[in-house]
């Protein structure tokens, strides 16, 4: 139990350091910070939503720590202030709209590149000599590693402008009412197939390449000799005796690629025009919309933070050695 | 002495040598060994060859200026703009590549700080542990857990539009996390080696045991995470780029992709404007990618495939046979 209780107060310690730094961002502009803040929506804004917003950021009277006890206590109390951009909404109503969205192509994508990954790699290690181990390996890598804006690009362009075989915005069709129906939800995963599928292309290579490397060192071992020397299928030597001990050290990477699998759904989402937190923050950046911007941070840094901790419950779930 | 031996036993190298001659033929060897039996380093090297020559010739080989509008907008690729033009009127090709000049020298840049602070840290935590190693510890994992590319769009979004020279220090000194931990782990393993104890014992000091001891040892896992770097930086790039938040007056990869986006230039069918940045940036990357897996297997050989194992096998089965076991 001490192990997950080390890991929630890391995360605690980490989000604070999130706040002190959203806390400072605004205070490291150059010239007077209110005044910037709010240089881009002068005259469209009414002085109590600028009240609003100087409150939420702590521009209170006092000095600076009495400021950040104050931004302290409107984070803590989810008030994040209007949003500049679409006045009166607030900033968290925006936010409660766009989040399950990058949760799920952030996620998603990361749960299926994991799988596939995974089994590939396994594959590819044990037929390491054959057509498959030489040749998939080096194509993936490259393959993963155009940059995300650059998959999502291609994808969009070939996929949906020119084959039009897949939609190339929204994240269900307008005419579809959201339920539980399945036209609903067909309409849901079509419309993520392009965005999904191009974030699972970047994230795949991570996977094998792990899971290869971790293979070969599992290869080698006695009990693998020995269940090849039974005569047990191929495929439950690869899986059963040497993949199921080669993953552990796999899990390990998954709290580095949480974060990138988010920064990935930043990017895609804008060439897919999926509607998205990252979608909102390209209107918060056109719109110089500061308050969005920042809760946008916020929120993602927390969602990363939280999915980091469920990786952990999941890693003591796979060898429970650790929590001891 | 070493050397005179070596060049007296050998006929073919002529006596009078230079130790210069002698130096590069050493290169050569190990090149060729490098890339013999490996075809994805062969094609990561010859692309990456291309492509930086492509860049340092750049005034050469291009034939219009790509700052100037020298055609009328969105022309498809002819005989004399091989690869159209933009909405601006500006010659594509010579736009990609004076703009590989200003991408690779962010994204090289980009790499080189955070290779520095990465074996700073890493090799101090994992030589020095104990408290040192407690909180350098502490500090690559919080950098680690944050979401680095939101972090940097925000950090941008807040200066304003940054020059490239920002961008780059930005994204060295925020993705580092990644290398510190590899070499840091690395470290530990190698401290408790015989040699660096004797070295210890012989007194000589812990910077020297540092630089002269553990370092060269950490070669190609530095070399490794620099090209990650790379590839990271120049995504990063590209991303800030099309998000508007790079100097769009510059030309970079990133800021043909921003013009591009901005004049929907795949909705109108002008796809050249797009589709030709979007692909340096893939080959560039798919090519670094392609090296790094190659050195990959130099630091831990267990990873070659092919030819390697198919010798390895051979040479296996012949031992077998003389120990008298088939």
């Amino acid at each position: 139990m001490s192990f997950l209780l080390r890991r929630l107060s890391f995360y605690f310690t980490a989000f604070l350091l999130a706040i002190s730094f959203n806390f400072l961002l605004p205070r490291m502009m150059p010239g007077d910070p209110v005044d910037a803040l709010f240089a881009a929506a002068q005259g469209k804004i009414d002085p109590a939503a600028m009240d609003a917003i100087r409150e939420m950021y702590g521009f209170v009277d006092g000095n600076i720590f009495q400021q950040y006890i104050a931004y302290m206590q409107s984070v803590f109390t989810l008030d994040l202030g209007p949003s500049v951009l679409m006045f009166p909404v607030q900033v968290t109503d925006v936010l409660a709209m766009a989040l399950p969205w990058t949760m799920f192509l952030a996620l998603g994508s990361l749960i299926v590149a994991l799988i596939l990954g995974v089994g590939i790699g396994t594959y590819a290690s044990y037929r390491r000599e054959g057509l498959f181990g030489q040749v998939v390996p080096p194509v993936l890598a490259f393959i993963s590693n155009f940059p995300y804006v650059v998959t999502a690009l291609l994808l969009f362009y070939f996929f949906g402008l020119k084959l039009e075989l897949l939609p190339l915005a929204y994240t269900y069709n307008p005419d579809v009412d959201p339920g539980l129906s399945l036209e609903f939800i067909g309409s849901v995963l079509k419309h993520a197939i392009l965005p999904m599928g191009s974030m699972i292309l970047v994230g795949i290579a991570t996977w094998v390449f792990n899971m290869r490397n971790a293979m070969i060192n599992v290869l080698g071992e006695d009990y693998v000799t020995m269940a090849q020397a039974k005569g047990l299928s191929s495929f439950r030597v690869m899986y059963r005796y040497a993949g199921r001990n080669a993953i552990l050290p796999v899990a390990t990477a998954i709290a580095m690629a949480i974060g990138f699998s988010f920064a990935g759904s930043i990017m895609t989402e804008i060439v897919f025009n999926y509607q998205g937190l990252g979608n909102i923050l390209l209107k918060g950046i056109m719109a110089r919309d500061y308050p969005l911007i920042q809760a946008i941070l916020l929120i993602l840094v927390s969602a990363v933070l939280t999915a980091n901790f469920i990786a952990d419950l999941l890693y003591v779930w796979l060898d429970p050695r650790i929590s001891k | 002495m070493n050397n005179l031996t070596a060049s007296d036993a050998n006929p073919s190298v002529p006596h009078h040598e230079s130790e210069f001659k002698q130096k590069c033929r050493a290169a050569w060897k190990k090149s060729k060994a490098f890339f013999h039996g490996n075809p994805p380093g062969i094609i990561g090297g010859f692309l990456i060859t291309m492509i930086l020559l492509g860049a340092l010739f750049a005034p050469v080989l291009t034939t219009h200026n790509p700052d100037k509008r020298v055609a009328r907008p969105h022309v498809a690729p002819n005989a004399e703009h091989i690869m159209g033009t933009t909405r601006s009127g500006r010659d594509v090709y010579s736009q990609v590549l004076h703009g590989a000049r200003k991408t690779l020298s962010v994204a090289l840049f980009a790499g080189i700080i955070a290779t520095v602070i990465a074996v700073a840290v890493g090799v101090t935590s994992g030589y020095f542990g104990g408290k040192i190693d407690e909180w350098m510890n502490f500090i690559t994992n919080v950098f680690l857990v944050f979401p680095q590319l939101p972090l940097l769009i925000v950090l941008a979004a807040f200066l304003g539009q940054v020059g490239s020279a920002l961008i780059a220090v930005l994204l060295g000194i925020t993705s580092w996390p990644w290398g510190a931990r590899v070499i840091r782990s690395q470290t530990m393993a190698i401290r408790s080696k015989e040699f660096i104890i004797s070295a210890e014992v012989m007194g000589e000091s812990k910077l020297r045991i540092i630089l002269v001891e553990i370092l060269p040892n950490l070669i190609s896992i530095v070399f490794g995470g620099f090209l990650g770097t790379v590839i990271y930086a120049m995504g990063a790039e590209a991303g800030l780029g099309i998000l508007g938040l790079g100097d769009a007056t510059e030309v970079s990869w990133g800021s043909m992709l921003y013009w591009a986006q901005t004049s929907s230039s795949l909705y109108t069918g002008a796809w050249w404007e797009m589709i030709v940045p979007a692909s340096a940036l893939a080959l560039t990357g798919g090519a670094l990618a392609l090296l790094n897996m190659s050195i990959d297997q130099v630091s831990n050989p267990k990873l070659k495939t092919g030819p390697h194992l198919k010798l390895w096998k051979k040479l296996n089965k012949e031992a077998d046979k003389r120990r008298g076991l088939v």
